[in-house]
């Protein structure tokens, strides 16, 4: 090892995440983002066409395969990515992490972005939505159905906690945004402070339930399918799944987004996630396959079929994921770290993915592929999210940095784009100016 | 104060707690122990494969019977569908050993479940069990179009219309709209054979016993098939092929949705564990928030930039 990159080793150690800081001096429109945006405009324009032509022309599903990639994909599968206001806020507020709490912006929005793009798929799937009003009618529920869990509790969580919890940044934005707000703003706060722990803890129920409830799904298929997945702990090992990737997905894109837009890593934070990740897949692994050895469906998984191709493939990059990840810890590796994240979670959305697709046979001769415009649709709504990612991002206080960021941002717009005025950070004074009484009387 | 709000809460919790538990872990204990009950006035079908000379009239009847065009895709002449489908409440099916030593053919359609799978899955109870008659009827107005019941009946019988956008959900309803009117369902009123027959739930277990008992040997196991299979059903069937052969799956004693959603059920019994589970979050997360508030404060202080919550 040379001792220049020991030195940045070293220098890396110290830095510390302090302060949510916007991404400023990159521009919010490039071509990534009119791509995106072009993706968005053609998935709006197709779903026209599926409301007026129904579900059978643009989509490949069929009879035997009632559900396509709209409800397994986007729905059960990013909605598990998305599940990080859930795991890493358990970790953060109920387990007393206290690192987590850098984490936590990122978490709340990326939950938030994949909760709303797949609910609106969900309505877009749904063949006959203008009946969905009758979720405002409690008892005209099927209380025991797990569809009617998940579609309920989950329309529920993202409208009111997790859009709830997503307002501070929006607030703080406001605050800095006109001195004559702040009154305003500053009563809101203490409001929403107030009521934080019950919509926190309705954060946390509300997920678990539907979460695992989206495992329960196919607990009603019975037999159809594979018993390498079917399992009365499909509930159980669905919920798993959902934290153990989106704790993948939480750390892993903000440390994509620390190296696109060139910001310092605290390694102490992004350790301990990658510790609580690495428990959370062995135990998940560690159950799946007890209860495999246990209900017997062990010798299923070393027939020379698609099952057990697809079985061998989850686990290895699942547990190839985890061990990254520990090494990654030893080694104070990031880059490991990433890898470790991307293939844990690849492998955590092909196992969500299975039970309803790749492990569902409820007949030997029928077969579902996506058709080009379901792919389509299903891209754009992706896009949607990361579009409103990247707004999010580049406008909110969301990725965390050291607080030195947060004062070279109030003199780049201080002195470099002095006329920028929506920015809102530092229309009025600057940093430590005006922040607060607390602040102003200190010093 | 007597006591102060901590302390309410941990004598409520005392209290709470193993109720919660005792409602999630008991209640179903007690359900799974009685068998299902059978509505009063249960009527059903029963299709007797050996008498079955395939000739299809059900078939057509059914469509009229429901006022649905004659499904002639297949071929563009006849009516003549491979399966259930959106405009097929009703198909017959031909099964043949693969040495064409033994066949058989099948009247498909809904089963009338006793514990209905589809319509434990169906999220507003658009597929319902009538209380009396017990048959499970689809309501348009409260359907949303997921297809979750093409994937929970075990019979695969509900199918869903592709193309419009107004797509329904076509099975079989007995043809309750027939009945209402005293009529008998279009199948059972023009088989030639007597092969499908409409009754009483009662009346049919009766006369499926007397068929066995007059041809012993005849009929595969000497079963009815939905006397006790998947909970019990109210369509009937006698055959004398393995009634897997016929797309009837062993599926045991106990219904569907009894085995596999035995604990989901007991968890949400009466929503008692989630309030329990949601106060105790409650709880913890009060004091974790008291905590990162102050820590934030202080912060404030040190640094001058106001706290971020
Ligand atoms: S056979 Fe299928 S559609 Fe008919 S009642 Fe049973 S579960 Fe429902
Ligand atoms: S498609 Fe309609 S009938 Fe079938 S489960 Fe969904 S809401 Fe119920
Ligand atoms: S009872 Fe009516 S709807 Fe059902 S198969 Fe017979 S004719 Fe068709």
């Amino acid at each position: 090892m040379s001792s220049p990159s020991q030195a940045i080793k070293q220098d890396q150690s110290k830095i510390r995440w302090e302060r949510y800081v916007p991404v400023y001096g990159f521009p919010v429109v490039n071509s990534f983002f009119l791509g995106l945006a072009a993706l968005v405009l053609v998935a709006l324009i197709l779903t026209a066409v599926r409301e007026l032509a129904g579900l059978g022309p643009v989509s490949g599903m069929n009879d035997t395969y009632g559900w396509g990639i709209w409800k397994t994909f986007n729905v059960m599968v990013l909605t598990a990515l998305g599940s990080g206001a859930f795991a890493v806020g358990i970790a953060a507020w109920v387990f007393r992490r206290k690192r987590m709490h850098s984490l936590m912006r990122m978490a709340l929005l990326t939950s938030f972005l994949a909760y709303a793009c797949g609910l609106l798929l969900l309505g877009i799937d749904a063949g006959r939505p203008w009946n969905f009003y009758w979720m405002v009618f409690p008892w005209k529920w099927n209380m025991h159905s797990p569809l009617a869990e998940v579609a309920i509790c989950m329309s529920i969580y993202a409208m009111i906690p997790l859009a709830v919890e997503n307002i501070p940044p929006v607030l703080e934005r406001l605050w800095y945004f006109d001195s004559r707000l702040r009154p305003v703003v500053s009563i809101m706060e203490r409001r929403l402070h107030y009521f934080f722990p019950w919509i926190i803890a309705a954060a946390y129920l509300l997920p678990g339930m539907h979460q695992s409830s989206l495992g329960a799904l196919m607990l009603l298929a019975g037999e159809r399918v594979h018993p390498l997945w079917q399992t009365p702990w499909l509930p159980v090992l669905y919920l798993g799944a959902a934290c153990f990737m989106s704790f993948g997905c939480v750390a892993g894109t903000t440390m994509l987004c620390c190296l696109i837009w060139k910001r310092a890593m605290d390694m102490d934070v992004l350790d301990e996630a990658a510790r609580i990740t690495n428990w959370l897949i062995f135990g998940w692994l560690g159950l799946r396959l007890f209860d495999i050895i246990f209900r017997g469906a062990l010798g299923t998984a070393f027939r020379f079929d698609r099952f057990a191709g697809v079985f061998w493939l989850e686990t290895i990059l699942i547990s190839a994921g985890g061990w990254l990840l520990i090494w990654s810890v030893r080694k104070r590796d990031p880059q490991k770290m990433f890898v470790g994240y991307v293939l844990s979670s690849f492998g955590g959305m092909i196992y969500r993915f299975s039970p309803t697709t790749l492990a569902f046979r409820p007949n030997p001769e029928a077969l579902y592929f996506p058709a080009t415009i379901e792919v389509l649709v299903s891209l754009g709504f992706i896009s949607l999210g990361v579009l409103g990612f990247l707004i999010a991002v580049k406008r909110l206080a969301i990725l965390p940095a050291p607080l030195q960021e947060w004062y070279d941002m109030a003199s780049y717009f201080r002195f470099r784009r002095p006329y920028i005025r929506w920015t809102g950070y530092f229309k009025f004074g600057y940093f430590g100016e005006e922040e607060s009484g607390t602040a102003a009387g200190s010093d | 104060m007597a006591i102060t709000r901590r302390q309410l809460f941990a004598r409520v919790g005392k209290g709470a707690v193993p109720a919660a538990v005792a409602i999630t872990v008991g209640t179903d204990v007690l359900k799974a122990a009685e068998p299902i009950p059978v509505p009063s006035a249960a009527v059903g079908l029963l299709y007797d494969a050996t008498i079955c000379i395939g000739c299809k009239a059900c078939v057509a009847a059914c469509a009229e019977a429901n006022n649905t065009d004659p499904d002639t895709r297949r071929d563009s002449l006849h009516q003549a569908p491979s399966d259930l489908n959106d405009l097929t409440r009703n198909v017959i099916k031909l099964y043949k050993s693969d040495d064409d030593k033994e066949y058989s053919f099948v009247k498909r359609q809904c089963m009338h479940c006793l514990d209905p799978a589809c319509a434990a899955g169906c999220p507003f109870q658009a597929l319902h069990k009538d209380p009396e008659t017990g048959i499970v009827g689809w309501t348009p107005e409260k359907c949303i179009g997921c297809r979750y019941c093409t994937i929970t009946c075990p019979y695969h019988i509900p199918r869903f219309q592709w193309a419009g956008f107004n797509p329904r959900v076509t099975k079989c309803e007995l043809c309750r709209h027939r009945l209402e009117k005293g009529l008998k369902p279009g199948c059972t009123s023009v088989c030639p054979t007597g092969a499908v027959i409409f009754g009483p739930r009662p009346v049919l277990l009766l006369e499926a016993k007397r068929r066995i008992q007059n041809h012993p040997g005849r009929y595969y196991q000497d079963r009815i098939y939905g006397e006790r299979d998947n909970g019990g059903t109210q369509s009937l069937y006698l055959s004398h092929v393995p009634f897997e052969k016929l797309g009837l799956p062993e599926l045991g004693p106990e219904s569907v949705p009894a085995r596999t959603l035995r604990w989901q059920r007991r968890f949400y019994q009466y929503f008692a564990l989630p309030a329990v589970l949601y106060a105790g979050l409650v709880q913890v997360i009060r004091k974790s928030v008291k905590g990162h508030e102050e820590e934030a404060h202080e912060r404030e202080k040190q640094t001058g930039l106001r706290a971020q919550l």
